[in-house]
Protein backbone atom coordinates (compact mmCIF):
# COMPACT_ATOMS: atom_id res chain seq x y z
CA UNK A 1 0.00 0.00 0.00
CA UNK A 2 2.86 2.20 0.70
CA UNK A 3 4.11 2.78 -2.98
CA UNK A 4 0.80 3.86 -3.61
CA UNK A 5 0.03 6.23 -0.32
CA UNK A 6 2.05 9.26 -0.35
CA UNK A 7 1.27 11.90 2.50
CA UNK A 8 -1.71 14.33 1.19
CA UNK A 9 -2.59 17.54 2.06
CA UNK A 10 -5.91 19.23 2.33
CA UNK A 11 -6.50 21.30 -0.91
CA UNK A 12 -6.36 25.02 -0.73
CA UNK A 13 -9.54 25.82 -0.73
CA UNK A 14 -10.52 23.45 1.91
CA UNK A 15 -11.97 24.36 5.16
CA UNK A 16 -12.07 21.81 7.89
CA UNK A 17 -13.29 21.30 11.44
CA UNK A 18 -14.43 18.79 14.09
CA UNK A 19 -18.11 19.72 15.88
CA UNK A 20 -18.03 17.07 18.11
CA UNK A 21 -17.76 13.43 16.36
CA UNK A 22 -18.77 14.63 13.07
CA UNK A 23 -16.06 16.24 10.23
CA UNK A 24 -16.84 19.38 8.57
CA UNK A 25 -15.67 19.95 5.19
CA UNK A 26 -16.15 23.65 3.76
CA UNK A 27 -14.97 23.73 -0.50
CA UNK A 28 -14.60 27.28 -0.62
CA UNK A 29 -14.45 27.46 -4.20
CA UNK A 30 -17.07 25.25 -5.15
CA UNK A 31 -19.25 26.94 -2.04
CA UNK A 32 -19.72 23.12 -1.27
CA UNK A 33 -20.08 21.81 2.18
CA UNK A 34 -19.65 17.76 3.22
CA UNK A 35 -20.25 16.48 6.49
CA UNK A 36 -18.15 13.49 7.69
CA UNK A 37 -19.54 10.73 9.95
CA UNK A 38 -16.93 9.93 13.38
CA UNK A 39 -14.54 7.64 11.08
CA UNK A 40 -14.42 10.04 7.72
CA UNK A 41 -13.69 12.91 10.34
CA UNK A 42 -10.86 11.21 11.83
CA UNK A 43 -9.29 10.07 8.29
CA UNK A 44 -9.13 13.92 7.63
CA UNK A 45 -8.16 14.69 10.86
CA UNK A 46 -5.31 11.95 10.26
CA UNK A 47 -4.08 13.53 6.85
CA UNK A 48 -4.42 17.14 7.80
CA UNK A 49 -1.64 15.78 10.26
CA UNK A 50 0.40 15.07 7.78
CA UNK A 51 0.01 11.31 8.40
CA UNK A 52 -0.01 8.66 4.91
CA UNK A 53 -2.94 6.30 4.62
CA UNK A 54 -1.08 3.28 6.56
CA UNK A 55 -0.32 5.36 9.63
CA UNK A 56 -4.06 6.26 9.48
CA UNK A 57 -4.94 2.57 9.29
CA UNK A 58 -2.77 1.65 11.92
CA UNK A 59 -3.88 4.61 14.34
CA UNK A 60 -7.82 3.82 13.69
CA UNK A 61 -7.10 -0.03 13.95
CA UNK A 62 -5.75 1.11 17.38
CA UNK A 63 -8.47 3.60 18.21
CA UNK A 64 -11.67 1.55 16.91
CA UNK A 65 -10.13 -1.60 17.61
CA UNK A 66 -11.04 -2.39 13.77
CA UNK A 67 -9.41 -5.24 11.60
CA UNK A 68 -6.51 -3.51 9.59
CA UNK A 69 -7.15 -5.29 6.42
CA UNK A 70 -10.72 -4.32 6.18
CA UNK A 71 -9.31 -0.63 7.13
CA UNK A 72 -6.95 -0.44 4.64
CA UNK A 73 -9.50 -1.26 2.25
CA UNK A 74 -11.79 1.10 3.77
CA UNK A 75 -9.66 4.01 4.13
CA UNK A 76 -8.08 3.58 0.48
CA UNK A 77 -11.85 3.80 -1.27
CA UNK A 78 -12.83 6.85 1.29
CA UNK A 79 -8.96 8.46 0.52
CA UNK A 80 -9.72 8.21 -3.29
CA UNK A 81 -13.12 9.85 -3.34
CA UNK A 82 -11.83 12.76 -0.78
CA UNK A 83 -8.61 13.11 -3.96
CA UNK A 84 -11.83 13.22 -6.85
CA UNK A 85 -14.17 15.76 -4.47
CA UNK A 86 -10.59 17.64 -4.57
CA UNK A 87 -10.27 17.54 -0.83
CA UNK A 88 -7.36 16.65 -0.60
CA UNK A 89 -3.94 16.67 -3.25
CA UNK A 90 -0.74 14.67 -2.92
CA UNK A 91 1.92 16.63 -1.09
CA UNK A 92 4.35 17.67 -3.51
CA UNK A 93 7.74 16.21 -3.25
CA UNK A 94 10.52 18.56 -1.87
CA UNK B 1 -25.32 13.75 9.05
CA UNK B 2 -26.69 16.93 7.44
CA UNK B 3 -25.54 20.47 7.72
CA UNK B 4 -28.13 21.85 9.92
CA UNK B 5 -27.95 18.60 12.02
CA UNK B 6 -24.23 19.38 12.96
CA UNK B 7 -25.48 23.16 13.43
CA UNK B 8 -28.17 21.77 15.81
CA UNK B 9 -25.47 19.91 17.23
CA UNK B 10 -22.80 22.93 17.94
CA UNK B 11 -26.27 24.74 18.72
CA UNK B 12 -27.27 22.25 21.53
CA UNK B 13 -23.26 21.25 22.44
CA UNK B 14 -22.55 24.76 22.57
CA UNK B 15 -19.97 25.03 20.12
CA UNK B 16 -18.85 28.50 19.34
CA UNK B 17 -19.00 27.58 15.67
CA UNK B 18 -19.49 31.52 14.45
CA UNK B 19 -17.58 33.72 15.93
CA UNK B 20 -17.95 37.54 15.26
CA UNK B 21 -14.72 40.10 15.47
CA UNK B 22 -15.86 43.57 15.58
CA UNK B 23 -11.84 44.56 14.69
CA UNK B 24 -12.67 48.59 14.80
CA UNK B 25 -15.17 51.36 15.01
CA UNK B 26 -12.94 53.61 12.61
CA UNK B 27 -14.70 53.74 9.40
CA UNK B 28 -14.72 55.69 6.49
CA UNK B 29 -18.16 55.93 6.03
CA UNK B 30 -20.96 57.32 8.40
CA UNK B 31 -23.89 55.45 7.94
CA UNK B 32 -26.84 57.05 9.65
CA UNK B 33 -27.95 53.86 11.10
CA UNK B 34 -24.96 52.53 11.99
CA UNK B 35 -25.69 50.37 15.82
CA UNK B 36 -21.73 50.98 16.75
CA UNK B 37 -21.60 52.95 20.20
CA UNK B 38 -18.94 55.21 19.07
CA UNK B 39 -18.58 56.90 22.03
CA UNK B 40 -17.41 53.51 23.71
CA UNK B 41 -13.64 52.92 24.07
CA UNK B 42 -11.39 51.08 25.95
CA UNK B 43 -7.94 49.25 25.27
CA UNK B 44 -7.75 47.60 21.99
CA UNK B 45 -6.62 43.94 21.18
CA UNK B 46 -2.94 43.60 20.38
CA UNK B 47 -2.52 41.48 17.36
CA UNK B 48 -0.64 39.16 20.13
CA UNK B 49 -4.15 38.86 21.95
CA UNK B 50 -5.82 38.38 18.54
CA UNK B 51 -3.34 35.62 17.59
CA UNK B 52 -4.11 33.77 21.09
CA UNK B 53 -7.64 34.25 20.51
CA UNK B 54 -7.65 32.29 16.62
CA UNK B 55 -5.32 29.39 18.62
CA UNK B 56 -8.30 29.33 21.19
CA UNK B 57 -11.27 29.48 18.97
CA UNK B 58 -9.49 26.65 16.33
CA UNK B 59 -9.51 24.54 19.71
CA UNK B 60 -12.76 25.40 20.53
CA UNK B 61 -13.93 23.93 17.19
CA UNK B 62 -14.72 27.19 15.83
CA UNK B 63 -15.33 27.18 11.94
CA UNK B 64 -16.51 30.85 11.07
CA UNK B 65 -14.74 33.71 11.58
CA UNK B 66 -16.61 36.95 10.55
CA UNK B 67 -14.56 40.23 10.21
CA UNK B 68 -16.78 43.60 10.98
CA UNK B 69 -16.39 46.51 12.37
CA UNK B 70 -16.88 49.74 11.81
CA UNK B 71 -14.88 48.86 8.85
CA UNK B 72 -12.91 46.17 9.28
CA UNK B 73 -10.58 46.95 6.73
CA UNK B 74 -9.54 50.11 8.63
CA UNK B 75 -7.97 48.09 11.44
CA UNK B 76 -4.20 48.79 11.01
CA UNK B 77 -2.92 45.07 11.15
CA UNK B 78 -6.50 43.76 9.07
CA UNK B 79 -4.23 41.90 6.78
CA UNK B 80 -1.72 40.24 9.70
CA UNK B 81 -4.83 38.58 11.17
CA UNK B 82 -6.76 37.94 7.94
CA UNK B 83 -3.76 36.03 6.99
CA UNK B 84 -3.09 34.40 10.68
CA UNK B 85 -7.04 33.08 10.45
CA UNK B 86 -6.84 31.97 7.01
CA UNK B 87 -3.18 29.98 7.89
CA UNK B 88 -5.41 28.45 11.33
CA UNK B 89 -8.37 27.41 8.59
CA UNK B 90 -11.41 29.46 9.30
CA UNK B 91 -13.80 29.78 7.26
CA UNK B 92 -13.53 33.38 6.61
CA UNK B 93 -16.15 36.45 6.04
CA UNK B 94 -15.52 40.51 5.88
CA UNK B 95 -18.38 42.69 6.40
CA UNK B 96 -17.32 46.05 4.31
CA UNK B 97 -18.51 48.67 3.01
CA UNK B 98 -16.42 48.38 0.07
CA UNK B 99 -15.47 52.09 0.05
CA UNK B 100 -11.56 50.99 0.20
CA UNK B 101 -12.09 47.96 -1.76
CA UNK B 102 -10.46 48.92 -5.28
CA UNK B 103 -8.28 46.57 -7.32
CA UNK B 104 -4.91 46.97 -4.94
CA UNK B 105 -6.77 46.44 -1.84
CA UNK B 106 -9.20 43.15 -2.98
CA UNK B 107 -6.13 42.11 -4.53
CA UNK B 108 -4.27 41.66 -0.92
CA UNK B 109 -7.47 40.58 0.16
CA UNK B 110 -7.53 37.74 -2.15
CA UNK B 111 -4.29 36.76 -1.82
CA UNK B 112 -3.29 36.85 1.74
CA UNK B 113 -6.57 36.50 3.49
CA UNK B 114 -8.65 34.25 0.64
CA UNK B 115 -12.37 34.92 2.29
CA UNK B 116 -15.25 32.18 1.81
CA UNK B 117 -16.93 35.68 0.98
CA UNK B 118 -17.15 39.57 1.30
CA UNK B 119 -20.10 41.05 2.37
CA UNK B 120 -20.76 44.48 1.49
CA UNK B 121 -23.56 47.05 2.18
CA UNK B 122 -25.46 48.40 -0.27
CA UNK B 123 -28.29 51.23 0.77
CA UNK B 124 -29.78 52.67 -2.24
CA UNK B 125 -29.97 51.80 -5.92
CA UNK B 126 -28.96 55.75 -6.61
CA UNK B 127 -26.24 57.86 -5.72
CA UNK B 128 -28.93 60.29 -3.75
CA UNK B 129 -29.91 57.14 -1.28
CA UNK B 130 -27.02 55.54 -1.01
CA UNK B 131 -24.97 58.77 -0.74
CA UNK B 132 -27.91 59.95 1.70
CA UNK B 133 -27.03 57.09 4.04
CA UNK B 134 -23.32 57.39 3.64
CA UNK B 135 -23.39 60.58 4.32
CA UNK B 136 -20.19 60.31 2.13
CA UNK B 137 -20.32 62.02 -1.68
CA UNK B 138 -19.07 59.66 -4.33
CA UNK B 139 -19.67 56.49 -2.22
CA UNK B 140 -22.10 55.02 -4.61
CA UNK B 141 -20.32 54.87 -8.40
CA UNK B 142 -16.99 54.43 -6.17
CA UNK B 143 -18.83 50.76 -4.82
CA UNK B 144 -19.77 49.84 -8.43
CA UNK B 145 -16.74 49.87 -9.78
CA UNK B 146 -15.23 48.14 -6.63
CA UNK B 147 -17.91 45.21 -7.08
CA UNK B 148 -17.04 45.20 -10.66
CA UNK B 149 -13.38 44.93 -9.70
CA UNK B 150 -13.44 42.34 -6.68
CA UNK B 151 -15.99 40.13 -9.26
CA UNK B 152 -13.27 40.41 -11.94
CA UNK B 153 -10.62 39.13 -9.54
CA UNK B 154 -12.89 35.97 -8.52
CA UNK B 155 -14.15 37.47 -5.14
CA UNK B 156 -17.13 35.84 -3.77
CA UNK B 157 -19.23 39.14 -2.92
CA UNK B 158 -22.91 39.35 -1.12
CA UNK B 159 -24.45 42.56 -1.12
CA UNK B 160 -25.92 43.33 2.30
CA UNK B 161 -29.25 45.33 2.37
CA UNK B 162 -31.60 47.33 5.47
CA UNK B 163 -35.21 48.79 4.12
CA UNK B 164 -34.82 51.91 5.43
CA UNK B 165 -37.71 54.79 5.03
CA UNK B 166 -34.75 56.65 2.86
CA UNK B 167 -34.59 53.33 0.19
CA UNK B 168 -38.16 51.66 0.29
CA UNK B 169 -38.81 53.36 -2.91
CA UNK B 170 -35.77 52.13 -4.43
CA UNK B 171 -36.33 48.07 -3.17
CA UNK B 172 -37.34 46.94 -6.63
CA UNK B 173 -34.20 48.77 -8.02
CA UNK B 174 -31.99 47.61 -5.92
CA UNK B 175 -32.92 44.13 -6.60
CA UNK B 176 -32.51 44.81 -10.20
CA UNK B 177 -29.17 46.19 -9.65
CA UNK B 178 -28.06 43.06 -8.15
CA UNK B 179 -29.63 41.01 -10.60
CA UNK B 180 -27.79 42.94 -13.46
CA UNK B 181 -24.19 42.54 -11.52
CA UNK B 182 -25.11 39.01 -10.83
CA UNK B 183 -24.54 38.92 -7.04
CA UNK B 184 -26.82 37.87 -4.30
CA UNK B 185 -28.40 40.69 -1.97
CA UNK B 186 -29.57 39.54 1.33
CA UNK B 187 -32.26 42.10 2.99
CA UNK B 188 -32.41 42.95 6.10
CA UNK B 189 -35.56 44.43 7.49
CA UNK B 190 -34.89 45.51 10.65
CA UNK B 191 -32.78 48.94 12.20
CA UNK B 192 -31.52 48.11 15.09
CA UNK B 193 -31.15 51.19 18.15
CA UNK B 194 -27.22 51.46 18.69
CA UNK B 195 -25.39 49.43 21.46
CA UNK B 196 -25.66 52.42 23.84
CA UNK B 197 -29.63 52.02 23.46
CA UNK B 198 -29.84 55.43 21.15
CA UNK B 199 -32.70 54.56 19.03
CA UNK B 200 -32.16 57.22 16.87
CA UNK B 201 -31.90 54.90 13.86
CA UNK B 202 -34.92 54.05 14.18
CA UNK B 203 -36.10 57.34 12.86
CA UNK B 204 -35.60 55.99 9.76
CA UNK B 205 -37.18 52.44 10.04
CA UNK B 206 -39.04 51.34 7.12
CA UNK B 207 -42.69 51.71 6.84
CA UNK B 208 -44.75 48.77 7.30
CA UNK B 209 -45.94 48.99 3.56
CA UNK B 210 -42.81 48.55 2.67
CA UNK B 211 -41.73 45.88 5.42
CA UNK B 212 -45.08 43.90 3.92
CA UNK B 213 -44.36 44.11 0.33
CA UNK B 214 -40.48 43.05 1.10
CA UNK B 215 -41.84 40.22 2.95
CA UNK B 216 -44.05 38.95 -0.18
CA UNK B 217 -41.37 39.26 -2.20
CA UNK B 218 -38.76 37.25 -0.05
CA UNK B 219 -41.73 34.92 0.57
CA UNK B 220 -41.85 34.14 -3.07
CA UNK B 221 -38.27 33.84 -3.09
CA UNK B 222 -38.02 31.14 -0.27
CA UNK B 223 -36.90 28.02 -1.76
CA UNK B 224 -34.35 30.00 -4.06
CA UNK B 225 -33.24 31.99 -1.75
CA UNK B 226 -33.46 32.59 2.28
CA UNK B 227 -33.21 34.82 4.95
CA UNK B 228 -33.24 34.60 8.52
CA UNK B 229 -36.01 36.96 8.73
CA UNK B 230 -38.63 34.91 7.30
CA UNK B 231 -37.05 31.77 8.18
CA UNK B 232 -39.22 29.57 11.03
CA UNK B 233 -37.06 28.99 14.29
CA UNK B 234 -35.04 25.56 13.71
CA UNK B 235 -35.43 22.59 15.48
CA UNK B 236 -32.71 22.75 18.07
CA UNK B 237 -32.94 22.82 21.69
CA UNK B 238 -32.13 26.44 21.93
CA UNK B 239 -34.40 29.35 20.22
CA UNK B 240 -31.16 30.94 18.75
CA UNK B 241 -27.67 30.22 18.72
CA UNK B 242 -26.23 33.19 20.99
CA UNK B 243 -23.85 32.38 23.68
CA UNK B 244 -24.58 28.67 22.49
CA UNK B 245 -22.87 28.09 18.81
CA UNK B 246 -21.37 31.75 18.32
CA UNK B 247 -20.21 35.17 20.08
CA UNK B 248 -19.24 38.55 19.53
CA UNK B 249 -15.91 40.20 20.40
CA UNK B 250 -16.14 44.46 20.05
CA UNK B 251 -12.39 46.42 19.74
CA UNK B 252 -11.98 46.42 23.50
CA UNK B 253 -12.04 42.56 23.93
CA UNK B 254 -15.58 42.37 25.64
CA UNK B 255 -17.13 39.24 24.47
CA UNK B 256 -20.99 39.28 24.09
CA UNK B 257 -23.16 36.07 23.45
CA UNK B 258 -23.79 37.63 20.36
CA UNK B 259 -23.99 40.84 18.14
CA UNK B 260 -26.83 41.94 19.35
CA UNK B 261 -26.96 40.81 22.92
CA UNK B 262 -24.98 42.92 24.62
CA UNK B 263 -24.46 42.17 27.78
CA UNK B 264 -20.67 41.57 28.78
CA UNK B 265 -19.91 38.15 29.42
CA UNK B 266 -16.21 38.62 29.98
CA UNK B 267 -13.01 40.91 29.00
CA UNK B 268 -10.40 39.20 27.04
CA UNK B 269 -7.62 41.53 28.85
CA UNK B 270 -8.60 40.00 32.25
CA UNK B 271 -9.54 36.01 30.91
CA UNK B 272 -9.05 34.11 27.81
CA UNK B 273 -11.98 33.40 25.80
CA UNK B 274 -11.96 28.91 26.78
CA UNK B 275 -12.85 30.47 29.67
CA UNK B 276 -14.94 33.09 29.10
CA UNK B 277 -16.96 30.18 27.24
CA UNK B 278 -16.98 27.77 29.39
CA UNK B 279 -17.61 29.79 32.88
CA UNK B 280 -19.53 33.07 32.17
CA UNK B 281 -22.45 33.46 34.30
CA UNK B 282 -23.98 35.37 31.58
CA UNK B 283 -23.21 32.60 28.64
CA UNK B 284 -24.76 30.00 31.10
CA UNK B 285 -27.84 32.76 31.73
CA UNK B 286 -28.30 33.18 27.94
CA UNK B 287 -28.23 29.78 27.06
CA UNK B 288 -30.62 28.91 30.03
CA UNK B 289 -33.06 31.38 28.38
CA UNK B 290 -33.14 30.64 24.91
CA UNK B 291 -33.27 26.71 26.00
CA UNK B 292 -36.58 28.41 27.69
CA UNK B 293 -37.38 30.21 24.65
CA UNK B 294 -37.32 27.12 22.34
CA UNK B 295 -39.67 24.98 24.93
CA UNK B 296 -42.06 28.01 24.99
CA UNK B 297 -42.70 28.99 21.35
CA UNK B 298 -43.23 25.49 21.05
CA UNK B 299 -45.59 25.02 23.20
CA UNK B 300 -47.54 28.38 22.17
CA UNK B 301 -47.36 28.05 18.39
CA UNK B 302 -47.79 24.06 18.48
CA UNK B 303 -44.29 23.31 17.01
CA UNK B 304 -45.30 25.41 14.07
CA UNK B 305 -43.95 29.19 14.10
CA UNK B 306 -43.80 30.76 11.07
CA UNK B 307 -41.15 33.33 11.62
CA UNK B 308 -38.07 33.61 14.07
CA UNK B 309 -37.34 36.83 15.86
CA UNK B 310 -34.20 37.66 17.61
CA UNK B 311 -34.93 37.76 21.43
CA UNK B 312 -32.19 40.36 22.18
CA UNK B 313 -33.53 43.05 19.60
CA UNK B 314 -37.31 42.09 21.32
CA UNK B 315 -35.81 42.90 25.08
CA UNK B 316 -33.71 46.08 23.89
CA UNK B 317 -36.66 47.29 21.96
CA UNK B 318 -40.37 46.80 23.20
CA UNK B 319 -39.59 45.42 26.97
CA UNK B 320 -41.82 42.62 25.83
CA UNK B 321 -39.00 40.16 25.08
CA UNK B 322 -38.50 40.42 29.23
CA UNK B 323 -41.44 38.40 30.05
CA UNK B 324 -40.35 35.61 27.94
CA UNK B 325 -36.86 35.84 28.62
CA UNK B 326 -36.88 37.60 32.58
CA UNK B 327 -33.59 39.59 32.90
CA UNK B 328 -29.95 38.78 32.70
Amino acid sequence: MSAISPPFRLCADIRYRQIADEGIVLRQQAGEVLVLNEVGARVVALLDEGLAPPGIVARLAAEFDADPGRLAIDVAGFVAELRAAGVIEEEACS
Amino acid sequence: MSYQALLAKAVNGNIPFSVLLELTYRCNLDCYYCYNDRSNGGRSLSVAQYVSLFADLRELATMNLTFSGGEPLAHPHFFTLGARARALGFVIRVKSNGHRLNGRLARRLLNEVDPFVVEISLHGASAATHERQTQVAGSFGRLLTNLEQMQALGLRVQLNSTLTAWNEAEMDAMDALAERMALPLRWNMQITPRDNGDRAPLDIAASPQAISRLRGLLEQRRGTETTIDLDPPPPWGKYCGAGASGLTVDPWGNVYPCVQWRVPAGNLHRENVRDIWERSPVLQAVRVRTEALATTVKARTAGAAKEWFCPALVEAGSGEGKLLLGSI
